[in-house]
């Protein structure tokens, strides 16, 4: 599903360069489960953003479902994204304003899904998430457990290809965390790729195969078994 | 989607409700100053608009060339030419004079002096829309003693009944039949009249005036064929003038030339001026105030707009994740600004409909008596939905332009769009102090006016108008011998005119200082012996009348410094023995008077004229001492009852009568003042949400800095220097502006003030002031928090 080969990636401010990605390749097959650790400023963040085509590599290869996207202009790269690609983050972002159904319902309003449709999908998977009874409360009204699942529900509601989670257990204590862990382990046995971001070794061993970054480079890759 | 939208605008408005507050409020009392502005100007622009031939109408008005003399324009015409224009030019379909009249009315018991009458054709009613109520317009008119009345006066003097048919009194002597009552004569009418009487009374009271081409009487208006060039009939005109002309204006070579004026220009000609003009230089500042403090309120949306920006940041990166295209979201943001928009504008109704009858009383006019006319609400949503998008462009543009990659990681930086903040506040307390200097000088201009020695006693003058009523004028000095045995009646004197109440011009031949007799228009006062006296006003040379020359009532003049000066004598002394023609009176300049103001400030001192003639005097004066006043007054009207029973006591204080010479002056200053107050207001209303929002940003650095030691004044200090910078600023760049408007303001008067620098010191400090008690309250409230609550919260 992905195949990225010597990817690049440079910050500048105006005296100092860094390499936040440094000639990176790798690849991950459809259905896996990968966990990309690594030290504070090795590039997981930096990869991710990449992967999930909200940032572009200054040089290399992003090849995404066939299709090599690493030269995609913002229009095609988010026009690819909303259809593929559904994110998780370790402080949720959920639109304050937003209920808990208008939430996750706003994905399927940007890809033009008709009305009586998105009640349909929202409602199976707020159900899905257990979290239908939370339907008309606001993000501000529901614990950090109960926020990061209707942030995986916003994440899964246009049924995408990819999840990429940024830390998602990192503002959870450990059974809320453990709780999201069944969860996008479940998806992941359904079919969907997730790539995830982590520091913790525990949520690590959800995962299929770990990757360990340092200074924007692979230094080690562990299966799980 | 749009549904989602605004569901959406209105939950961020509810969740940011002090953002909002500012913002709807600060927009509703902008709209509602615009808006308010707005009907007003609308009402001045639609003035005669009313009438169904309004662009086939057209008044003659006639210029007076005197040879070796300035030309004299007037709005004006001679009684004879418009039937003879349209006699002798078949495109005149129509012709109506309507001349200034004025009578004591009477039916049954109610007995009023009438002064808003006209003496006018039955064409009238053909040439201007005035529709009837009862009766008939056409029919009767044309005879002499036929009155058509306004619904307004048929109920002053009949009540519920039918006036039509029945016959009033005209200076208790004149029986004149009721022919028709018509709608009051509209607001937006360029003259207005109470009664109409017929012409032929006219020409049956004033046989003489009809028979010459001579002596220029009120106004006459024709009717073109619609879509005709009335250039090419004017240009006919100076053939048809010279057709007319008289003996008397062939000998002394008098030029006349016709014009015609457009019934859209007649109110705003201010040159040749009528009996109501407008003035297009208020529209002028009045629009531009209006844009401005409508511009004041929309920059307070973009930068507040934009200040927020860093919270808005993570929630666009979401968005932009989650599948939202850009334009997506700039329509979600134009939504958000032309909801709050639209809140403002039900506010705004809500605030002008209120407002309305105190800005009538404020403006002195009563313009509009709702605003629920004319579409007018529908042009304020139109406005209101096009501000909401034009203001809420850019925010929307710059918001939605964030890339999700910086502002979900929380690295958003503040980005360039600080200094267009910046700029746009200075604009906006430009304004403000721009708008603050001018209502300083409007007024500090008023006080001047009313302050300066007019040259002639005001104080406690007590003026009874008798309307030329000969038969007070025949028994003049007996009434005015009476009166003085009132107690604390000190003096009494009967004359035409006096200053400040208006007064009439006599086209005269006085010789000059070259011994040629000067053709001059000058203003006319008639007099008895004691006027001079009792308003003390000074002598500059020569004597003032005396009874002790028998011939002071047939030959005598005296003319003021100025006119002397006009006529070229270097000193007074030399005017004095000189000839002098008016009105046929052929006599000497027998004294000068020091110049006296007869008229407002805004004016220069022009050339009078001054002459003894009984048979002129329209009013008693009276000066009374100030003991008791209200039990003179009373003394006084009860004398009057049984000394003029037929006329009421109808009196007014000449130093009122002379400030209320400044009433639109006053208006004008009064307008200005809480224009200015209002664009200071909202501008501090767009500075307290920046400079909240500011020491929001900056939360971290004031823990920072007060860990390492800085004290609560050296913050409030460095916060409020930001924008006190801004302020000074704009300061600067106001005092050169408003020097240079409001010097082009004061051209208009005669008499003014120099704007001093004290004027911009005050305005600047005011500024200054305002400014920094809007920022130091945000200030203060963030030198006082905890450090260790702020370092936390990053």
């Amino acid at each position: 599903m992905i195949k990225i080969s010597n990817l690049e990636k440079f910050y500048r401010t105006e005296e100092v360069e860094t390499i936040a990605l440094n000639k990176l390749s790798m690849e991950v097959a459809t259905g896996e489960f990968v966990a990309i650790m690594g030290p504070s400023g090795c590039g997981k963040s930096t990869l991710l953003n990449i992967l999930g085509m909200l940032d572009d590599p200054d040089a290399g290869s992003y090849v995404f479902n066939e299709i090599e996207v690493a030269h995609f202009n913002e229009r095609k790269r988010a026009d690819l994204r909303k259809h593929n690609i559904g994110f998780v983050f370790q402080s949720f972002n959920l639109i304050d304003e937003l209920t808990v159904f208008e939430n996750v319902e706003l994905p399927l309003i940007y890809t033009g899904v008709a009305a009586s449709e998105r009640v349909k999908r929202v409602e199976e998977v707020l159900d899905k998430m257990q979290i239908m009874h939370r339907r008309n409360h606001y993000p501000q009204q529901l614990s950090g457990g109960q926020q990061q699942r209707v942030a995986i529900a916003r994440a899964v509601v246009n049924k995408p290809k990819l999840i990429l989670a940024d830390e998602p257990t990192g503002n959870l204590d450990s059974s809320n965390g453990n709780d999201v862990m069944e969860l996008l382990t479940d998806l992941n046995e359904q079919g969907t790729t997730i790539i995830m971001v982590t520091h913790s070794e525990h949520d690590a061993r959800y995962s299929h195969r770990i990757i360990r970054l340092l200074d924007g480079q692979t230094v080690m890759e562990n299966i799980m078994v | 989607m749009i549904r989602n939208y605004i569901k959406i605008a209105f939950r961020s408005l509810w969740r940011h409700k002090g953002f909002s507050l500012i913002n709807i409020i600060g927009l509703a009392i902008g709209l509602t100053a615009c808006f308010l502005i707005y009907i007003n100007i609308k009402f001045e622009l639609s003035y005669d608009t009313f009438n169904k031939k309004f662009d086939q109408i057209y008044r003659v008005a006639v210029d007076v060339r005197h040879p070796n003399a300035p030309v004299i324009t007037t709005p004006a015409a001679f009684v004879q030419i418009g039937p003879s224009l349209q006699q002798d030019y078949p495109e005149v379909e129509a012709n109506v004079r309507v001349l200034g009249a004025r009578f004591l009315v009477q039916y049954g018991n109610s007995k009023f002096q009438e002064d808003d009458i006209i003496y006018t054709d039955p064409s009238l009613f053909n040439v201007f829309t005035l529709p009837v109520i009862k009766g008939d317009v056409k029919k009767g008119f044309e005879a002499p003693f036929k009155v058509v009345m306004t619904q307004t006066m048929a109920r002053k003097y009949f009540g519920n009944a039918d006036p039509v048919g029945k016959s009033i009194m005209l200076d208790s002597k004149y029986p004149a039949l009721v022919t028709a009552v018509i709608k009051d004569v509209p607001a937006n009418s360029h003259f207005k009249f109470d009664m109409a009487v017929s012409c032929a009374t006219f020409e049956k009271l004033n046989p003489d005036v009809l028979q010459n081409w001579a002596g220029i009487h009120g106004f006459t208006y024709i009717v073109l064929p619609k879509g005709y060039d009335f250039h090419k009939l004017e240009s006919q005109l100076p053939a048809f003038a010279s057709r007319h002309y008289t003996q008397a204006d062939k000998k002394e070579g008098v030029n006349y030339g016709y014009h015609f004026v457009p019934l859209k220009d007649i109110y705003m000609d201010t040159i040749r001026g009528g009996p109501q003009v407008g003035d297009l230089h208020n529209i002028h500042i009045f629009s531009a105030i209006a844009v401005f403090i409508l511009l004041i309120a929309c920059i307070n949306f973009i930068n507040l707009t934009t200040a927020r920006a860093t919270e808005r940041a993570k929630e666009v990166g979401v968005r932009k994740v989650i599948g939202a295209a850009r334009k997506q979201l700039i329509i979600q943001f134009l939504s958000e600004s032309v909801v709050l928009c639209l809140i403002a504008f039900l506010l705004t109704v809500i605030f002008s409909n209120s407002l309305l009858p105190i800005y009538n009383q404020l403006s002195g006019k009563v313009t509009n008596t709702t605003i629920f006319t004319h579409n007018y609400v529908f042009h304020l949503f139109i406005v209101s939905c096009c501000i909401g998008i034009g203001a809420g462009l850019y925010p929307a543009f710059v918001l939605s332009g964030f890339k999700p990659v910086t502002t979900l990681r929380g690295k958003f930086s503040k980005s360039g769009s600080i200094l267009l903040r910046r700029t746009l506040v200075v604009a906006q307390f430009t304004i403000s102090i721009v708008l603050i200097v001018g209502t300083i000088v409007v007024y500090t201009q008023l006080n001047y006016m009313r302050s300066q020695p007019l040259g002639f006693q005001k104080d406690q003058m007590l003026a009874i108008n008798f309307s030329s009523d000969p038969a007070v004028q025949h028994r003049v000095e007996l009434i005015k011998n009476e009166l003085k045995k009132i107690p604390n009646v000190a003096s009494v004197t009967a004359s035409r005119s006096l200053p400040g109440f208006g007064n009439g011009n006599s086209d005269s031949e006085i010789e000059n200082k070259a011994g040629v007799m000067q053709q001059i228009l000058i203003d006319a006062y008639y007099v008895d012996y004691d006027f001079i006296p009792q308003f003390e006003m000074k002598l500059a040379a020569g004597r003032i009348f005396s009874k002790s020359f028998g011939t002071d009532t047939s030959k005598a003049f005296i003319i003021n410094e100025a006119a002397a000066k006009s006529l070229g004598y270097s000193s007074p002394s030399e005017a004095v023995g000189r000839k002098l023609l008016q009105w046929g009176r052929t006599g000497k300049i027998i004294g000068v008077l020091k110049d006296f103001h007869f008229q407002s400030l805004q004016e220069p001192v022009r050339p009078l004229s001054i002459s003894v003639d009984p048979d002129f005097n329209r009013m008693l004066t009276l000066k009374i001492t100030t003991k008791n006043i209200p039990a003179t007054i009373a003394a006084i009207q009860s004398k009057w009852k049984t000394l003029v029973p037929e006329r009421q006591f109808n009196y007014a204080f000449v130093d009122e009568t002379f400030n209320a010479q400044y009433a639109a002056q006053v208006n004008f200053g009064n307008l200005f003042m809480y224009f200015a107050v209002l664009a200071i207001l909202i501008s501090c209303m767009g500075l307290f949400g920046l400079a909240s929002y500011s020491t929001i940003q900056r939360t971290r650095e004031i823990g920072i800095r007060k860990v390492f030691g800085a004290s609560v004044t050296g913050i409030v200090n460095m916060l409020s220097a930001e924008f006190l910078k801004l302020v000074v600023l704009s300061a600067l760049i106001a005092f050169p502006l408003a020097w240079f408007i409001m010097n082009k303001w004061l051209q208009d008067f005669a008499y003014r003030i120099a704007i001093n620098w004290w004027v911009f010191a005050f305005a600047g400090a005011m500024a200054i002031v305002i400014a920094f008690a809007t920022v130091a309250f945000q200030a203060m409230k963030a030198a006082l928090a905890n450090p260790v609550k702020s370092l936390r919260a990053e």
